[in-house]
């Protein structure tokens, strides 16, 4: 299409009146047309689907944490119970001193220990 | 021949299965829509790496906002609201930077990608309805590059920019009336 033609083919498509999908057409036909570059698809594909593998990464990694977290927690309660029992066995009560290992040791010895007099 | 059953389905069809994480229906979305895309973002901003960068951004959007999408309107229409309101800002954005840091007009960022096969004649068809495009207003841009480019009625023109239809013709009259002057000094 020459120059003047398409100027006029511009105006025309402006044209409250005129046909847009027809003018449209007619303007792709002399080439003013743009697309995006080859590999376009890949790349948006690329770019969402490997952000949601980092997504579903992300989700598992807390999930495991969480779950390890839970065990270590249990078994550290677990400890602790069992060595509040056995303190309460030996020493027949339970209390700051014997949770410290202090329940048997009277102050002298303490002092004595420490300072070794 | 799994890609011509996906070809085969409804826009709805397409949009439940992407939800469901179908990387085949979201790309057979993509390449529906990507020349409408394509059409209107470089319309708007010109043939430039920014723009490929801005149409990935539009589909970026889209599957994200996928769950909102009802089916009340045409996914196209959906999907053309997302690539004009992401051009608007990008030209917002555009004009910012370069009254902060540039004398140069956004004019400067048009770049013509000029493929082997194109004909000259085409090649300068392209280029004339390009620089055009960019000496357009943008409010009166985004108007003329439904109707040039992508032969949107007044109507739906006026739906898709959630403007009165009204508006749009009286836009329309002043666009044709800028793009007189525009086409007279290329």
């Amino acid at each position: 299409m020459k120059i003047p033609e398409l100027k006029d083919l511009i105006l025309r498509s402006l044209d409250k009146d005129s046909d847009p999908e027809k003018e449209s057409a007619m303007l792709e036909e002399a080439g003013v047309t743009w697309k995006f570059s080859e590999g376009f698809h890949e790349k948006v594909l690329d770019t969402i689907f490997s952000a949601g593998d980092t997504v579903v990464r992300k989700i598992e990694f807390v999930r495991n944490l969480n779950s390890v977290f839970y065990r270590i927690a249990l078994t550290g309660v677990a400890a602790i119970v069992l060595l509040m029992i056995s303190i309460f066995v030996i020493q027949g009560s339970i209390s700051l001193d014997s949770f410290l290992g202090l329940g048997d040791s009277y102050d002298e010895s303490i002092v004595y220990l420490l300072t070794g007099n | 021949m799994i890609r011509e059953s996906y070809k085969q389905k409804s826009e709805n069809e397409l949009v439940k299965t992407s939800l469901e994480g179908d990387k085949q229906a979201f790309g057979e979305i993509v390449s529906r829509y990507q020349n409408m895309v394509a059409r209107t973002v470089k319309g708007m901003l010109g043939d430039s790496v920014f723009s490929e960068d801005i149409g990935q951004d539009v589909f970026i959007k889209l599957f994200h906002s996928l769950s909102d999408f009802r089916g009340e309107a045409k996914l196209s229409t959906y999907i053309q609201k997302i690539a004009i309101n992401l051009t608007l800002n990008e030209i917002k954005r555009r004009k910012r930077f370069f009254s902060t840091f540039s004398q140069k007009g956004n004019n400067e960022m048009y770049e013509f990608e000029v493929t082997d096969n194109e004909t000259e004649e085409k090649r300068e068809a392209s280029e004339i309805v390009g620089k055009a495009l960019m000496s357009l207003d943008p409010k009166f841009r985004i108007i003329v590059a439904m109707r040039m480019l992508q032969g949107y009625s007044t109507k739906e023109t006026a739906e898709i920019l959630d403007l009165p239809l009204g508006t749009v013709l009286s836009r329309l009259s002043r666009a044709q009336e800028q793009m007189k002057n525009i086409l007279r000094k290329l």
